[in-house]
């Protein structure tokens, strides 16, 4: 399972990105995107604006306000995306590559276990197959997503920060936070 | 039950399918010559590539397209957004073209098989034509000259002007691959026998019978080398293309075109439908003959019990129209008269006296006509017309020429055939089977029936009769219906109403359709009537609710692909393919999340792998045109698709280059530049790409389609190259100085080449190593 999280301006240009593996069940977080996947990922993303923007302004599944967390939005070929939108409209963007095994084409992999967020609730079947709407997958997700959000509030709240002029955001900090939330939850 | 996503499978056709591939293909000199840059383009040869050649020159062809904003008055709240696809075709977005919706309506037309004794296609092949009668008559029956009038099933009349008929061979679909085994022995022994008679020049002849997914997109590759090879000077057409660069973007490539076509062109004759069944048939014979009638019967027992017999699931009672052939000079009109006086005495109203003149026209002739392109031929059949155009030195044309007198008879001919006997007859048999089988089988009694063949306890006395498996009339073990069975019958109103353009009838029918296939398990039937329910029900030009579409036609499409692909032993994946294209296309026609799905089906095709490299690059860009359509709405553009747009755009120009077609892959890349481009005019400036990366993947894509063109174009040699890299390395030197990445192009030509822009990127995004201040803000 690779993760590549990346934070949209509300001008649609990338503040931040990082990528990594997951951390779970053995796994060593480092991502393990071949090199056509990288070079495409961006593209991906880039797209799934797109479907943000309609999730965003089209009519409210939830009652009551809008949420922040939208889950997953958006699939493209073997790539799963999920978005979390900030009051100020950025949108923090997870596209998640299952790992071949776990989309079902083959039969799993002997003895790899999923992560969680590849869906711990089939862990008994030896081919448990990727769902990005499993509710253990976006409860891992949102998890990840609100510790991002406090780390984010945070450093924009730093007054040399011009988050309106689409800083880049650049501190080793936050980018420590984001790898920890990280490992923690996904 | 979706198909796993990963690992696109191959197409996984039968292997009979392999062996439809002409065999002469790789051993003829035609092979050496593909693989030369420079390829012998003679005009006859051009000719051929016309239907795609238009690419070569300015893509402003496709005219209508301006396109113009579309103002849709409030914000996305408002009733207007909740419009979503429910848009009609005949409220077209701005900028499409139904050019594919017609084309659909025109692949399904009834098929009117011919025969002719031996003395008429004597006389024919003296004209000039090999393939006889049926040559003859074919490209004129494609589309019915003036404007054809069908009454539907309320007794309404409307008119088209594009109706048409496909002139088949006698028993041209059989022994189709699909259709396996069963038919091949009946195949083989009744094309010797009609080939025994004929002097076939050369062993293989190319089938005149479609689905073979393999050859339509060697077709398509052939189209595709044509044009890399021959576009005629580049040069001006960069600077039109610039001109024009308000463009058509949701134009369709002609290759994309070709492919649908050639996808529809050629139906086999399969239990499963009934568009490729002989709705009539054309018997014709020679005045010469000594008995024009014995003649008639002889060959009219040959179609119902001779050699000629089609399989128990194709109806043998269709139409037959009698002709008699007379030849204009030599003939004896009088005893021709009375021949035919003879024979509409014997066979009532459908016969016709046709006229031809003897003799072989020649171009030069004054008033000679070129015997006109057959649009809808086979795959096969185009490629096979290639390979012998491509191998003769001869730079004339080969196509027979008719001198005016015979066109002006045969399309005289072919529009009394058509609007006077075949539709009168297919509107009978519509509204005969409709009152007779169709309201029954609807009504209460109907309904009754239905279940008591599901439970046997109330039709138990019926059932204890007929086999021990089942009591409906789908032999599973042949796999089709008795063409007299009840639901063969309604599969034949359904397709007629379909063909002849009446599709509410023709849905409510697939719909009843659906329900008793489904209960028989007769599973590709059942494909059958729920691809056709659906694009019986996306045809119409009228509004479709949006919950319809989602619940109804979705799944449709679904079941078809699914059933047409997974079930065991009935793999028909050329079927399965058109489903999903024909949807994908009527889809996008209706705009909105309409659009969408479309998009999303034709990711399916590729997922499914249903088609070779070339085809799921034709299909990749079609996503991209899907997506292109849905426009959005308001100042912001809510709801448009145009990063969708682009990123499937940027994937098509990958699939193109790595199919060395370096002009459809700058095309798609240039379609991807000027959608990701549009979005600056939101309101701020966005000068290149929002990621860096994204950024150099596209530059370096850019150049190298760029060096593939180059050597396309022949530069192969060293000096060449070293222009290559000359422009190159100029090119990155100065790579900061110009904005504007379409203009690079001028590098060709020596100009000072003007550059990518990846200087004035968007706000630069971390780059570690230029940064040596840390804003710890902690």
């Amino acid at each position: 399972m690779s993760y590549n999280f990346t934070i949209m301006s509300p001008t649609d240009t990338p503040l931040f990105t990082h990528e990594f593996g997951t951390s779970r069940s053995g796994g060593d977080g480092i991502a393990r995107f071949t090199t056509s996947e990288r070079s495409l990922n961006p593209f991906i993303l880039h797209s799934a604006l797109d479907v943000v923007e309609e999730v965003q302004w089209g009519p409210s599944t939830s009652s009551g306000s809008a949420p922040m967390y939208l889950r997953h939005i958006d699939k493209y070929a073997n790539s799963y995306i999920s978005c979390w939108m900030t009051g100020g409209n950025v949108r923090f963007l997870l596209l998640t590559r299952p790992r071949d095994e776990a989309l079902g084409g083959t039969a799993g992999g002997g003895g790899v276990r999923g992560s969680l967020a590849g869906g711990r609730s089939g862990l008994a079947g030896a081919g448990q197959v990727y769902s990005p709407t499993n509710a253990a997958t976006e409860e891992a997700v949102k998890n990840f997503f609100v510790d991002v959000y406090e780390a984010w509030v945070k450093t924009i709240m730093n007054p040399f920060f011009h988050v309106a002029s689409g800083d880049v955001v650049k501190s080793p900090v936050f980018r420590a936070r984001v790898a920890a939330a990280a490992k923690k939850y996904l | 039950m979706n198909p796993p996503d990963g690992a696109p499978r191959p197409p996984t056709y039968p292997s009979q399918l392999e062996s439809m591939v002409l065999p002469k293909q790789r051993a003829s000199p035609a092979s050496s010559l593909a693989s030369l840059p420079y390829r012998t383009s003679n005009p006859s040869l051009h000719k051929l590539f016309e239907s795609t050649a238009s690419l070569s020159g300015s893509r402003a062809s496709s005219g209508t397209a301006t396109p113009t904003a579309s103002v849709v008055p409030g914000s996305v709240f408002s009733p207007g957004s909740r419009q979503n696809g429910t848009g009609t075709p005949v409220a077209l977005p701005p900028g499409v073209s139904d050019e594919h919706r017609i084309l659909i309506q025109r692949a399904f037309v009834p098929h009117v098989a011919v025969l002719a004794d031996a003395e008429t296609e004597q006389f024919i092949r003296g004209k000039g034509l090999e393939g006889g009668l049926l040559q003859l008559l074919r490209p004129f029956g494609e589309s019915v000259p003036g404007k054809v009038t069908i009454r539907d099933s309320v007794g309404a009349g409307r008119s088209y002007d594009d109706f048409g008929v496909r002139f088949v061979g006698a028993n041209d679909g059989l022994g189709l691959p699909l259709s396996a085994g069963r038919n091949s022995g009946l195949r083989v022994s009744t094309e010797t026998s009609r080939d025994g008679g004929r002097v076939s020049s050369s062993s293989i002849r190319p089938r005149r019978v479609g689905g073979d997914v393999a050859q339509i997109e060697e077709l398509v590759d052939r189209h595709l080398q044509y044009s890399e090879f021959n576009a005629h000077d580049p040069m001006p057409d960069y600077f039109d293309q610039r001109e024009a660069s308000a463009p058509s973007d949701s134009s369709s490539s002609p290759f994309y075109t070709l492919f649908l076509k050639r996808l529809l062109s050629g139906l086999p004759l399969v239990p499963h439908e009934t568009f490729a069944h002989p709705v009539a048939s054309v018997i014709a014979v020679s005045s010469q003959s000594p008995d024009p009638i014995e003649e008639l019967r002889s060959l009219y027992s040959r179609q119902t019990t001779g050699d000629l017999r089609l399989p128990p699931w194709v109806e043998n009672q269709y139409l037959r129209y009698y002709v008699l052939v007379d030849d204009e000079e030599t003939g004896d009109i009088a005893k021709s008269k009375q021949t035919f006086d003879a024979m509409k005495r014997h066979f009532g109203l459908h016969c016709h006296l046709l006229r031809l003149k003897r003799q072989q026209c020649i171009p030069s002739d004054d008033d000679s006509v070129r015997l006109p392109t057959c649009e809808w031929m086979s795959a096969s059949e185009e490629l096979a017309e290639i390979q012998k155009r491509e191998t003769t030195d001869d730079i004339t044309d080969p196509t027979p020429y008719l001198p005016d007198s015979d066109v002006t008879a045969i399309k005289t001919f072919i529009r009394e055939l058509v609007a006077q006997s075949i539709i009168p007859n297919m509107e009978r048999h519509t509204a005969q089977w409709n009152e007779q089988v169709l309201s029954r089988r609807r009504g209460m009694a109907g309904r009754f029936m239905s279940i008591s063949k599901r439970w046997t306890p109330f039709g138990g006395g019926r059932s204890s009769s007929s086999s021990a498996s089942s009591n409906s009339n789908y032999d599973s073990n042949q796999g089709f219906y008795r063409n007299d069975a009840p639901e063969a019958l309604m599969r034949k109103l359904a397709d007629y109403s379909f063909m002849l353009r009446d599709y509410k009838l023709a849905l409510s029918t697939y719909d009843v359709l659906r329900s008793d296939f489904n209960n028989d398990k007769a599973w590709r039937h059942y494909a059958g009537a729920v691809e056709m329910a659906a694009l019986s029900a996306l045809m119409p030009t009228d509004r479709l609710p949006s919950k319809t579409r989602v619940d109804s036609i979705d799944t449709w499409i679904e079941a078809a692909s699914y059933n047409y692909t997974n079930r065991q032993q009935m793999n028909t994946p050329y079927y399965a393919l058109r489903s999903l294209a024909c949807s994908v296309e009527l889809l996008r026609l209706r705009g909105g999340s309409a659009a969408d799905d479309g998009a999303r089906w034709s990711s399916r095709i590729l997922e499914l792998g249903l088609v070779g490299p070339v085809g799921s690059a034709l299909f990749t860009e079609r996503a991209s045109a899907c997506y292109v359509v849905r426009s959005g709405i308001g100042s912001m553009r809510l709801g448009s698709r145009r990063r969708k747009a682009a990123l499937w755009s940027v994937r098509a120009a990958e699939s193109w280059y790595r199919l060395d077609k370096a002009l459809q892959a700058e095309k798609c890349l240039d379609t991807a530049l000027r959608l990701y481009g549009s979005q600056a005019d939101a309101g701020e400036v966005v000068k290149g790409l929002p990621f860096p990366e994204m950024q150099a993947f596209i530059d370096e894509l850019r150049q190298q389609i760029l060096g593939l063109r180059l050597a396309n174009r022949g530069f192969d040699d060293e000096q060449n190259e070293n222009d290559v890299e000359d422009s190159l390395v100029v090119e990155e030197a100065t790579e900061t100085l110009d904005t504007n990445p379409r203009i690079h192009r001028k590098s060709l030509i020596g100009a000072a080449p003007p550059l990518m822009d990846v200087g004035p990127l968007s706000p630069t995004l971390e780059r570690g190593e230029e940064i040596k201040k840390d804003d710890q803000f902690e």
